[in-house]
């Protein structure tokens, strides 16, 4: 049996639940979402590592229009965020919408009938409308690593952490040394025998101004809520301060340099440490990490750094790429995402059967970062050009629901019943974001990146503005930029 | 000259009017079909101090000239800082309409040379700027006088931090983490005389005659210019629209991003909001 409907919204994460939040509150029902777990949360239902907390403040980092009086610090940890989205989709009546336990198998758009049919593991659906939310950071990578399979002791990917593993103890490696492994490697420290970081490139890493709220504080915002708007405007508007190191702007980059060494000076005493912890690209290229415990776990008697990538495994013995060997009993992947090429786009079909990795083959790209042409009733959310190396992704999110809504809203006043991205008018975005990157750290930094597509040295992950100016060119639906039927 | 705003140099020129030398930057490159926009510091700044922020990235859209005021041989009026301001307009851009934004004293220059100078200035922004000096103003001016006549320049330090900044901006922060703006002020002779033009602006019967397109900016928590006089020239000129940012009179430093977007959305279109509509803060 097909189930039918007139909006199919895929993943439940900030962004299929925000969405559907939205649509709820204006009385807009009959939708039904998918989600391949058995949970909503998304990020923060998978990302269970120890240590595992946002790094932007909770008070910014959460919905506009579900604000939260009692986040318990400024970085709440991840279980606070995704019970924050679980309470969220239980308050808003979202739970009887989802079908859990499905997987997206296949999406084809059916051009005589003019919607989308739907394949997943638990069944068929159609659909006028589809939306994808599943993710940007949602599929965890491995990097190729010869004789992994050799390997005889625990190893698990940080996105799915294994909570059975002992590792109590044991001499463990953490690969990688991104925004996860910051977290995880200063909690492995605390445990283990012996930790050895390999490390391909050194980090940015900047103070972490992270506390609890006292329950003053939380009563306060609860019977003042004003005084979290205030607070939460604070908060974007000096991310937004840091785009300007993006762009390689002297007053901010001395800055960002200065608060970075200082920090590292400061916390790194061994000079061979020293060295090895330094980065050798521009501030920005790559995330900039921030950590109070990264350095000084670094530095105790149990871990080594290794600067350098892991290259071989043979049992349980692990070579270097500069030909170091430790012997280990678990390894630990923080090594990042499939953010270049999602795993969604070779599922979706459009006009003619081609798929959206075809379609993507030059890198992704997106109409207002949202719609593709050849691809009609289809939104993408956390697509092309929608990630913030400085701010909350959460304002893109309701930006991309704003422009979502307004485009259902659209389609609904007048009748139509395919609506499309214009081909000239998805060209004119694309080369309207590549201005806007050209001259950005992420291009010129010298580093080596997951924002930049490989294949065109294209920016197609990361949007190169402001956080504000990703809102002001995308977060109203443009019914120009449509053709319609 | 060792100022350095952008990654790529931008053109610097000098001019002299009444005695005085005015430097100018220019980033030249006009990316689009946008005015350029001139900008004019404020009391004791300069384009380096209080434009660090904006003009390199105003410069990622469109042209951006900067002015730094000088000191003329003579008598130091308001009317000394506009023939400084227009002799810059006519060397540099002698033949475009242009957005005119002033900071502060700045701001009270730019709407003198737009009331002065209507075909030229298309567009203008006014960021906590006022018309008619006042009492509250008077009573802090006269603080300080005195705390420079007294040699304590801690003292008078400390003082300008803390009328600067808006309330929970120092709120928030510790002693130690106000230091290097408490070590930054630094009073020039210059300086004083700009204190001295302060102490009696009016040029309320200046503000008919301005024409432009016109973003009055007020900050909330202003202490040096309360916002008030924001609102006072969002009354007094008839083409204006008005925002407010929740910063101290020091927004160029306090909220910069926040100051450049609404200067960027209203660079790219003047006339998105019409004449008197209080514009939305963004609600992120
Ligand atoms: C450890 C970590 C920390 C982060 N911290 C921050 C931060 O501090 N600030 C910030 O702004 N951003 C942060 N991010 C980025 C974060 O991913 C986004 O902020 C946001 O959570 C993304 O939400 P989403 O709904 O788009 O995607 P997700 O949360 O990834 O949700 C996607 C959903 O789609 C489902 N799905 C995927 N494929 C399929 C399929 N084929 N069929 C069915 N369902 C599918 C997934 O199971 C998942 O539930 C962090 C990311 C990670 C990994």
């Amino acid at each position: 049996m097909t189930n039918h409907t007139p909006l199919l919204i895929i993943g439940t994460g900030f962004a299929g639940i925000g969405l559907a939040t939205k649509l709820k509150r204006r009385g807009y029902d009959d939708f039904i979402m998918i989600e391949r777990a058995d949970d909503v949360g998304g990020t923060w239902r998978d990302n269970r590592y120890p240590g595992a907390a946002c790094d932007v403040p909770s008070h910014l980092y959460s919905y506009s229009f579900a604000l939260k009086s009692d986040w318990s610090r400024v970085f709440a940890p991840a279980p606070e965020i995704w019970e924050y989205i679980r309470q969220c989709a239980r308050d808003e009546g979202l739970m009887p919408h989802i079908h859990f336990n499905t997987t997206l198998l296949e999406a084809s758009w059916d051009e005589p009938s003019a919607l989308w049919r739907v394949v997943t593991s638990n069944g068929e659906y159609t659909a006028d409308v589809v939306v994808t939310a599943m993710g940007h950071l949602a599929d965890e990578k491995y990097p190729a690593i010869e004789g992994i399979e050799s390997f005889t002791g625990e190893k698990f990917h940080s996105a799915r952490w294994d909570h059975d593993a002992q590792l109590d103890g044991k001499r463990i490696a953490v690969v990688g040394s991104g925004a996860s492994a910051v977290q995880i490697i200063p909690e492995m420290a605390k445990i283990a025998g012996q930790l050895v970081v390999f490390q391909r490139s050194a980090p940015y890493v900047i103070p972490r101004p992270d506390r609890a709220y006292t329950e003053a504080e939380k009563r306060r915002f609860a019977r003042d809520p004003e005084s979290m708007e205030a607070l939460r405007s604070e908060m974007f508007w000096g991310m937004e301060n840091n785009y300007a190191q993006r762009r390689a702007i002297p007053r901010s980059i001395h800055e960002a340099y200065k608060v970075a060494n200082g920090h590292r000076e400061a916390q790194v005493s061994d000079p061979e440490i020293l060295a090895k912890v330094t980065p050798d690209y521009e501030i920005g290229c790559k995330r900039v990490l921030i950590s109070d415990v990264y350095y000084p776990a670094l530095q105790a008697p149990n871990v080594h750094i290794e600067a350098a990538a892991l290259e071989k495994v043979d049992g349980k013995t692990l070579i270097s790429t500069a030909g170091n060997v430790y012997e280990v009993d678990a390894v630990i992947f923080a090594t990042g995402f499939e953010a270049i090429e999602p795993p969604f786009a070779p599922l979706i079909h459009g006009r003619g059967g081609q798929s959206l990795s075809e379609y993507w083959s030059q890198g992704m790209q997106a109409l207002d970062s949202t719609t593709v042409t050849g691809f009609p009733n289809l939104f993408i959310m956390n697509g092309p050009n929608t990630g913030l190396g400085h701010n909350s992704v959460i304002f893109v999110i309701e930006s991309q629901i704003d422009y979502i809504d307004g485009a259902l809203q659209y389609m609904s006043e007048r009748g139509a019943t395919v609506l499309e991205a214009r081909p000239e008018a998805e060209a004119e975005y694309v080369d309207a974001v590549s201005d806007r990157a050209a001259g950005t750290v992420w291009l010129n930094g010298g580093c080596k990146n997951w924002y930049v597509d490989y294949r065109t040295n294209r920016l197609t992950v990361t949007w190169p503005d402001f956080a504000y100016a990703f809102r002001d060119s995308n977060g109203e639906f443009v019914p120009e930029h449509y053709l319609t039927a | 000259m060792g100022v350095v705003l952008t990654k790529e140099p931008v053109d610097e020129g000098e001019l002299v009017v009444d005695g005085a030398s005015v430097r100018f930057y220019d980033s030249r490159e006009s990316r689009g079909s946008r005015n350029p926009i001139v900008l004019i510091h404020g009391t004791t700044g300069s384009t380096a101090v209080h434009f660090g922020f904006l003009f390199p990235m105003l410069a990622t859209r469109q042209r951006v000239v900067s002015i730094d005021l000088g000191q003329p041989t003579g008598e130091l009026t308001i009317d000394s800082f506009r023939r400084q301001v227009e002799a810059v307009i006519d060397r540099v851009l002698p033949d475009e309409s242009i957005t005119l934004l002033g900071y502060s004293l700045g701001a009270v220059v730019a709407a003198t040379v737009a009331a002065a100078r209507p075909e030229k200035i298309e567009n203008l922004i006014l960021v906590a700027g006022w018309a008619k000096t006042d009492a509250q103003q008077v009573l802090r001016n006269n603080v300080w006088n005195a705390l420079y006549a007294s040699g304590d320049k801690d003292a008078l330090a400390q003082f300008t931090v803390f009328c600067a900044f808006g309330h929970p901006f120092v709120g928030a922060r510790t002693m130690l983490e106000l230091e290097p703006a408490i070590a930054a002020v630094n009073v020039t002779e210059f300086g004083v005389a700009q204190m001295r033009v302060n102490r009696d602006i009016d040029i309320v019967d200046r503000l008919g005659a301005i024409t432009a397109n016109t973003l009055v900016i007020g900050c909330q928590f202003d202490q040096m210019v309360p916002n008030r006089h924001s609102l006072d020239l969002f009354g007094a000129i008839e083409n204006a629209r008005y925002t407010e940012i929740p910063s101290g009179h020091a927004v160029v430093f306090e909220r910069p991003a926040e100051l450049h977007k609404h200067v960027d959305n209203f660079a790219a279109d003047p006339r998105r909001y019409p004449a008197g509509i209080r514009i939305p803060a963004v609600k992120p």
